[in-house]
């Protein structure tokens, strides 16, 4: 794992002149690439809703083709990281059509190394959210057709280049989740879903702010984040800027004291929108931080990484704190959740090129453990009929393949070896220690504390004595475990392989170039401004 | 032979508004065999002048010594009415409503009325065109609400004796009616007191009848509410000829704009924020679409305080969106409307016309990717350049608090179970037909479309405002 994050910072400071060549590069190419995966799952949403279904004849047809629109994004996404050069510190897969020429909003997709991770996360949650959502039975066409337009949404973010084009994103995908949530939720899905719309709409609030004084600060002609966010605004502007940004992120990621919604969210929502907010969705507003303030308003965020750094120390102690007293294994999970969100904000909020590479490996990491550990608690309290942990004991004997999954999702969280979560969890520390040394000892504390409440869960709900008054209980189907497992597996994957699998004795990448590899594209670009502030 | 056939969109709707009504009371009997398409040639009518207009329409002119101008504004404002109105129509539940006759006419003379609005050139075609508008709503309304229309009446009444007042002095003391000379007169003029009281009196008559119209319909209860298409009239059409009539006034004013910004601000903070608490605290559909368009009427009225180029622009541009969707999403909710029981699961029963009521509560609420969207970001972005962010500010709140009550329909259309005839009372679910299914998609892609093609509509608004004399 070290030499992992040894070959990490090796690439972030020597970015390699040439590019490496991966069998299969280049076979095809697209124009409308970030367009095809932002538009095909809109498009397909709409032939879901109007295909006809009489008294659910077409349930399987339509879960089907949920399933293969999210395949073939995944494919195409997966031909784009692959073939996306990591040498180059520029956009690539760039599109730009004038959109509202008379605001000087644009059309603008683009990624970089954080984004075309960011793509990979969301399009690989694509496919685990369809196959933790095959128990859906009731409204099967409005449900499916809601996720892709969710998935659409989180797409479109993350590919926007254009702040106008952002906040479409970002607050659209408002509105199908909370559908979601309302139609298919727990028992208190309309807490959930209405405090979801609050705190995402108050963020979007924030964020729409934020942009307008960009806009404005900048002579008022573009929304082009090329154009405005390498304007220099001044170190009052920037702060302002900067606290509704990390307002806007804070309500997304979440962070505390912005994190209402998240128990109510994690507890009630059904399985497959768990997936899409712990993974992808909620990793935006990380994202925005990093694309938005740490990319393009340096002096904002040197003022504003005391209060960021934090608040990520907080989110985490309380996270542990409130886990740790909870006796709902759902609520437990939901608090968890909220660690990796901790760890992804201390790295940005370091400014190192070190943890902001780490913070940029946390999204996916952290969102893969979050989203792990939700759905796993959620499928194990589904399975055994009860979310007390007082009464869930002892079901490790009884539910071995969920048992396997807790685990991993307990380790997920905590960021041991062989997990993606260590490489981020150590690359963000390494490269905090030395600009955030309080936030970064108070959030390696919150972490110890973490372990805690993971032990203890995991020791009364799976190796504790057996209940016998327990309600009798059951292992996770082939879907859940197929769902889980592709979580889990992502996590491993990213953990053992950061640098992708190499062709026996040779570089050459056998079909994965490695995330670790691809991700720091643009990274010391960002990080530029702020060399003088510590080098890791 | 071109100074009239300019005219030929105002004549083919006034034309086939009269001969609706002259068939309702002296057509022959067989006239009642094909009164069920008439619905359908009324919306054709419309669909041909707008064709007309937007052929006519491009070629810039000033016509009948100053009286009718021909430019990007008129041409902007028609071509949405007149699709809006032709939209409204084709997805109106014809059976809910007490006469197609009227139901037909009424709308087809509002429409009129706004296009004499948005074309005139003085103070006496904008007075004469909203008067018309206001005039075909009271008709509309007191088919089946007698008090309503009466309360429409009083309310048009005060608003117009105080416009006149306004303009009266406006006229003193530019010394002309015409816009542009009164905003040539205007340009070196201090805004002193005398002059600054009445032009407040007269943008707040306008507003006041552009933001409070729609309310006039919400609190109507039960079957004796009014028919759905003459909400759609006075929300839609009857304040888009108050708004229009609010931006060619405020524009030809807009040296003194410092006399009436903050009192525009402060009345469309209070739209917006009201607009949106008013519909998440309704359960009806239809009183939250009176407060929708209350809330959107509001980021129109904040366009005003702009008083540039762009933001004129952006209001223009959200008003087209704005009268689309507040003149066709009382006709898609039908008579159903009334309750939120009575619409519970359209999405099952009547697709078609659940999506383009969700599509345009949603645009109205100002939901990404949609209509209302594009309208309240670009109007956002002038209010930022203008430093209006506070406004800005409470915008988005009210904003949010419509979107939440949109979503709250919108769950009760598509995740509510439809209830048992009997349970559903006496509220009938609007009757399916070819004409209302096309009108329900024709709408469902307007709304889609005009963000999605936001960027040949937006240059067109853009145009608009620099006809009205911005730069």
């Amino acid at each position: 794992m070290t030499a992992a994050m040894l070959y990490a910072f090796a690439a972030l400071t020597r970015p390699s002149p040439a590019p490496s060549t991966v069998p299969g590069a280049n076979i095809f190419t697209s124009a409308f690439i970030l367009s095809i995966g932002i538009w095909a799952p809109v498009l397909m949403a709409f032939v879901i809703g109007v295909l006809p279904n009489p008294r659910g004849r077409y349930d399987t047809l339509i879960k089907q083709i949920a399933f293969f629109t999210n395949l073939i994004v995944l494919f195409i996404l997966f031909v784009a990281y692959n073939q996306f050069q990591n040498f180059l510190p520029t956009l690539q897969y760039e599109e730009n059509r004038q959109w509202l020429p008379a605001i000087g909003a644009a059309y603008h997709l683009g990624v970089d190394g954080p984004g075309i991770l960011m793509l990979m996360l969301s399009a690989l949650v694509g496919i685990i959210s369809v196959l933790a959502s095959t128990g859906i039975r009731t409204r099967v066409r409005s449900y499916f057709a809601l996720l892709l337009l969710a998935q659409s949404c989180v797409t479109g973010a993350i590919a926007a280049h254009d702040l106008f084009v952002l906040v479409l994103f970002w607050s659209a995908a408002t509105v199908p989740l909370a559908l979601l949530i309302l139609g298919w939720g727990g028992p208190r899905r309309d807490a959930a879903a209405w405090r979801l719309v609050g705190y995402w709409g108050a963020g979007t609030v924030a964020l729409v702010l934020a942009v307008a004084g960009i806009y404005v600060a900048t002579g008022g002609t573009s929304f082009d984040m090329e154009v405005v966010l390498k304007a220099p605004l001044g170190a009052r502007a920037e702060v302002i800027i900067g606290l509704a940004l990390v307002i806007a992120a804070a309500t997304r990621l979440p962070l505390f004291p912005l994190h209402g919604w998240v128990r109510d969210v994690y507890s009630d929502a059904p399985i497959g929108v768990v997936v899409v907010v712990a993974s992808s969705a909620s990793r935006l507003g990380a994202y925005v931080l990093l694309r938005v303030l740490v990319a393009g308003e340096p002096d904002g965020a040197k003022l504003l990484a005391p209060l960021i750094a934090g608040l990520a120390a907080i989110t985490v102690v309380y996270a542990a704190i409130a886990a740790l007293r909870s006796s709902d294994i759902r609520h437990a999970a939901a608090n968890l959740a909220l660690v990796p969100c901790g760890v992804t904000a201390l790295g940005l909020a370091a400014l190192t090129p070190l943890s902001i590479a780490g913070s940029v490996l946390s999204l996916f990491a952290g969102g893969m453990a979050s989203a792990l550990v939700v759905s796993v608690f959620a499928t194990l309290s589904d399975r055994a009929q009860t979310r007390n942990a007082m009464v869930l004991t002892g079901l490790a004997a009884r539910m071995p393949k969920l048992a396997w999954l807790t685990v991993l999702a307990g380790l997920g969280v905590l960021g041991v070896p062989l997990m993606a979560s260590f490489t981020a969890n150590e690359m963000t520390f390494f490269g905090a220690f030395r600009t955030q040394p309080v936030g970064a000892f108070a959030v390696a504390a919150g972490l110890a504390l973490t372990a805690i409440a993971v032990a203890v869960l995991i020791q009364r709900v799976l190796f504790g004595p057996p209940n016998p008054d327990a309600p009798a209980v059951s292992d996770s189907s082939l879907s859940e475990t197929w769902f889980l497992g592709l979580m889990a597996g992502a996590l491993l994957w990213v953990g053992i392989v950061p640098g992708g699998p190499k062709i026996p004795g040779t570089d050459t990448p056998l079909f994965d170039p490695g995330v670790v590899n691809q991700m720091v594209a643009n990274i010391p670009e960002i990080a530029s401004p702020y060399s003088g502030t510590a080098t890791p | 032979m071109t100074k009239y056939l300019v005219l030929l969109p105002e004549a083919l709707v006034v034309a086939g508004a009269v001969v609706v009504l002259l068939l309702a009371r002296f057509g022959p009997s067989r006239y009642r065999r094909w009164r069920r398409a008439l619905p359908a040639v009324a919306a054709l009518i419309l669909l041909a002048a707008l064709a007309v207009e937007l052929r006519v329409g491009a070629d810039v002119g000033s016509y009948f010594g100053g009286g009718l101008l021909v430019d990007r504004f008129g041409l902007f404002v028609k071509a949405a009415v007149l699709l809006a109105a032709a939209v409204g129509i084709a997805v109106a539940d014809w059976g809910a409503e007490d006469s197609v006759s009227i139901g037909l006419a009424m709308p087809m003379l509002a429409v009129f009325g706004v296009m004499v609005v948005a074309s005139g050139g003085d103070f006496l075609s904008v007075w004469a065109g909203l008067e018309l508008a206001g005039a075909a709503g009271v008709v509309m309304l007191a088919t089946r609400r007698p008090d309503s229309a009466l309360r429409l009446l009083l309310l048009g009444a005060a608003a117009s004796a105080l416009m006149l007042i306004g303009l009266a002095y406006v006229y003193a003391t530019a010394g002309s009616a015409d816009l542009g000379a009164v905003h040539a007169a205007l340009l070196g003029v201090a805004p002193t007191l005398p002059l600054a009281v009445p032009v407040l009196v007269l943008l707040g008559a306008l507003i006041y009848r552009a933001s409070l119209a729609p309310l006039q319909l919400g609190a109507g209860h039960g079957l004796a509410a009014p028919s759905p298409m003459s909400i759609g009239l006075v929300a839609g059409l009857g304040a888009a000829a108050a708004v229009v009539a609010a931006v060619k006034v405020s524009v030809a004013v807009g040296a003194v704009s410092v006399a009436f910004s903050p009192y525009v601000e402060i009345v469309a903070a209070v739209a917006m924020a009201g607009g949106g608490a008013g519909a998440l605290a309704a359960r009806s559909p239809r009183t939250r679409i009176a407060f929708l368009v209350a809330g959107q009427t509001g980021w129109v009225i904040a366009g005003l305080a702009t008083q540039f180029r762009g933001g004129i622009g952006a209001t223009i541009f959200l008003l087209g969106a704005l009268v689309v969707a507040a003149t066709a999403a009382p006709a898609a909710a039908g008579a159903a409307g009334i309750s939120e029981l009575a619409v519970s699961g359209l999405g099952t029963l009547r697709p078609a016309r659940a999506a383009a009521l969700t599509l345009a509560m949603l645009s109205l609420a100002g939901a990404p990717p949609l209509a209302g969207f594009f309208g309240e970001f670009t109007i956002g972005a002038a209010l930022a350049r203008t430093g209006h962010l506070e406004l800005l500010a409470v915008g988005l709140l009210g904003s949010l608090l419509s979107l939440v009550a949109a979503i709250g329909t919108v769950r009760v259309l598509y995740l509510q179970n439809p209830p048992d005839e009997g349970r559903r009372g006496l509220v009938a679910l609007p009757v399916w037909t070819r004409l209302s299914a096309f009108g329900a998609i024709a709408l469902c892609v307007v709304i889609a479309g005009y963000g999605l093609f936001a960027n040949p509509i937006s240059s067109l608004a853009d145009q608009g405002a620099a006809a009205l004399g911005l730069r």
